[in-house]
């Protein structure tokens, strides 16, 4: 689960922005503490905090005196543009390179796209499960 | 200091090497005396070298002392001055209930005419004649002094190896040969044999006890940089 | 707060230095990782560190003091070594009873339960036990300690890999409560490189890293895929580690690689693989030894070249 090739703490981060997006982990609500997220991935409490302290910074996570650090107001849909931007970067490049070794052409690859979308529909994102 | 006292205390934790194995020697190499001056159709008062067992037990306890817990003491972070002297102690507390127990026992066999079998384990006439606390205070000493020879010995194996160790048995084998050497160079036998009589059991544990004193500093020289 | 400050240690034996110059900081409350071959100069680091060696010259710090001899310092601190010495005719509870009694942040619940999670029998004695068990013994006076310095000298050496999953998570949710400086030396990597925050890395008595683990992870790549292609992308770049199987070829590359790097990887149809912690230093351990072997060859030619 863990990738070797990248820091900790920047895993760490992302994957409570994961379940942030995800919808598992929803606006207003407790976020798991430094020390529940290091028991649960096994790793540094040190690490552990320097990701939720990423994730405050970016506004993702609130803290709130007391109580514990909260999922912020809008951090879902702000999220999702960040991510819709590296989108492109991240998965639809990759695809190319990959369409092109096999000697796709980008219309074969949107036809594609669409068959295996027709063929397989997902719920879609709004008031979905998942 | 309080550490210190720690440190006789965790000696007896375990309270087999301190307390239980030199009395279960002692209790045994009793018995077996007394049963054997029992067998012997001698009438005249008998000694047995069974009472040495549980005094040269103290020399391998001063070796196991330094070789068993000497390492475990730095993972505990005890300072090798604090376990020197909190061993001593244990030492000298284990030495003079040995010296107690040979009173007591000596009393005893006076007063019973050695067990009834004209046997003598505990008092030796010599030591006796100066009287039962003297007779005490001389056995203790005599557990300490084998007890921090073997205290050192095994120190000097710990630091310097089996070839240090050799070589300072060696050397003081040598200081020893020019000792005696110089007495016979100097026609003074006659002059030490008189000292020796003179000294008495009282005078012998002066001795001894200075002898104790000068192999405890040599031990605590080699402790202080040896290594677990 | 510096907890640790060691400054040009030596430590030489008759022909060879098992420490050659290390210098190096250790604070308060971070677990660290000493990480390095076999007699690479662990144990007799941390074995001055704890007075229980001295050096042959540097100088050791520890809160702010020598330790040599020091029961202000030493009552601080706790180094469970990897064939510890017990007592003659010990038992573990015997063991355990006199820990508790050096120890002041001793705490016996916690021995308990690790004693409970390690299956330890406390009445056998010492010399009897397994290995595995034996090691236990230590690990578990290093953890209920609490000792504000802590030294775990591949204490896990013999345990199968249930009882080192207890030990690393015990040791983390302890330090979670009950944070204090701890310096676990491994050469199982890849293991304790989730749960140390800083990596030390020791080869033939040099320090070779010592870095925030985050920062050294990504900090290697390997590009795989046709020979050429590799060796035109490494041309220039410092390659730790090339292997070549018929027209394939590997290479173990220092250095980030950025967005620009990584598409002209795409384009030449190079993959590119993580590398891990463990192969990183491996690799990093290799190179140096390679480097210092061409630098001894190098300095032997001038003197021929003089002689011609």
């Amino acid at each position: 689960m863990i990738d070797e090739g990248r820091a900790l703490f920047v895993q760490i981060a992302e994957s409570v922005e994961d379940s942030i997006v995800d919808g598992s982990l929803p606006e207003d609500t407790r976020a798991p503490s430094t020390n529940e997220l290091a028991a649960f991935y096994r790793i540094n409490p040190a690490t552990a905090a320097k990701g939720v302290n990423m994730l405050v910074e970016k506004g993702v996570l609130v803290k709130r005196r007391g109580i514990g650090m909260f999922v912020a107001a809008g951090a879902r849909e702000s999220l999702r543009a960040e991510r819709r931007a590296a989108f492109a970067a991240r998965f639809i490049q990759p695809l190319l390179a990959e369409a092109h070794t096999l000697g796709l052409s980008a219309d074969e690859l949107a036809a594609m796209v669409r068959d295996q979308a027709a063929a397989h529909p997902t719920s879609t994102p709004e008031g979905g499960a998942r | 200091m309080n550490r210190v006292l720690t440190v006789t205390r965790m000696q007896f934790v375990n309270k087999y090497t301190f307390v239980w194995l030199p009395l279960i020697i002692l209790v045994v190499s009793l018995v077996l005396s007394i049963a054997i001056f029992a067998l012997i159709p001698y009438g005249g008062a008998k000694y047995g070298g069974g009472s040495q067992a549980p005094i040269w037990y103290f020399f391998g306890l001063g070796i196991m002392s330094l070789s068993y817990t000497f390492p475990f003491s730095q993972a505990l972070s005890i300072t090798r001055r604090e376990f020197f002297f909190g061993t001593m102690l244990a030492a000298l507390v284990t030495a003079v209930l040995l010296g107690a127990v040979f009173a007591a026992g000596g009393a005893i066999e006076r007063a019973t005419g050695g067990w009834g079998v004209n046997g003598y384990f505990f008092s030796l006439d010599w030591v006796w004649t100066a009287g039962p606390v003297g007779a005490g205070v001389f056995f203790a000493v005599v557990g300490m002094v084998l007890f921090v020879a073997g205290f050192w010995g095994a120190t000097l194996y710990r630091r310097f190896g089996p070839l240090g160790l050799t070589l300072t048995l060696s050397g003081v084998g040598v200081l020893l040969i020019v000792a005696l050497w110089l007495v016979g160079r100097m026609d003074a036998w006659a002059t030490v044999w008189t000292w020796l009589a003179d000294l008495g059991p009282m005078g012998l544990t002066a001795v001894l006890a200075a002898l104790t004193v000068v192999l405890g500093a040599a031990s605590f020289l080699t402790l202080r940089r040896a290594t677990p | 707060m510096t907890v640790v400050q060691v400054t040009d240690l030596v430590k030489r034996y008759k022909n060879a230095a098992a420490l050659d110059g290390v210098s190096l900081t250790l604070q308060e409350n971070v677990i660290y990782g000493l990480l390095g071959r076999n007699g690479a100069g662990k144990t007799t680091l941390m074995s001055i560190l704890t007075a229980q060696n001295f050096a042959t010259s540097g100088e050791v710090s520890v809160f702010g003091e020598n330790p040599y001899e020091n029961s202000r310092v030493l009552g601080r601190i706790c180094f469970v070594r990897e064939s510890q010495r017990y007592p003659d005719d010990a038992r573990p509870v015997h063991a355990f009873r006199m820990a508790a009694m050096f120890f002041p942040h001793w705490n016996q619940d916690l021995a308990d339960e690790l004693i409970d999670a390690f299956q330890l029998p406390m009445k056998t004695r010492i010399k009897k036990l397994s290995r595995g068990q034996l090691s236990a013994v230590g690990v578990i006076i290093g953890l209920a300690s609490r000792a504000e310095l802590t030294f775990f000298d591949e204490p896990y050496l013999g345990l199968d890999a249930v009882a080192r999953q207890i030990f690393y998570d015990r040791l983390l949710a302890d330090y979670a409560e009950h944070p204090r400086t701890i310096v676990l030396s491994s050469h199982l990597i890849d293991e304790v490189a989730d749960l140390i925050e800083r990596v030390i890395v020791i080869d033939r008595g040099r320090i070779i890293l010592d870095e925030e683990t985050d920062a050294v992870r990504g900090r290697a790549s390997t590009i795989i895929g046709d020979a050429v292609a590799v060796d035109a992308f490494t041309a220039g770049r410092e390659v730790l580690h090339r292997e070549s199987l018929g027209r394939v070829a590997s290479a173990t590359l220092l250095g980030e690689l950025d967005t620009q790097d990584r598409a002209q990887l795409a384009a030449s149809g190079l993959e590119v693989g993580a590398v891990s912690l463990q192969q990183l230093i491996v690799r990093l351990t290799q190179h140096d030894a390679e480097s210092s072997v061409a630098a001894s060859a190098a300095a032997t030619t001038p003197a021929e070249g003089a002689r011609r």
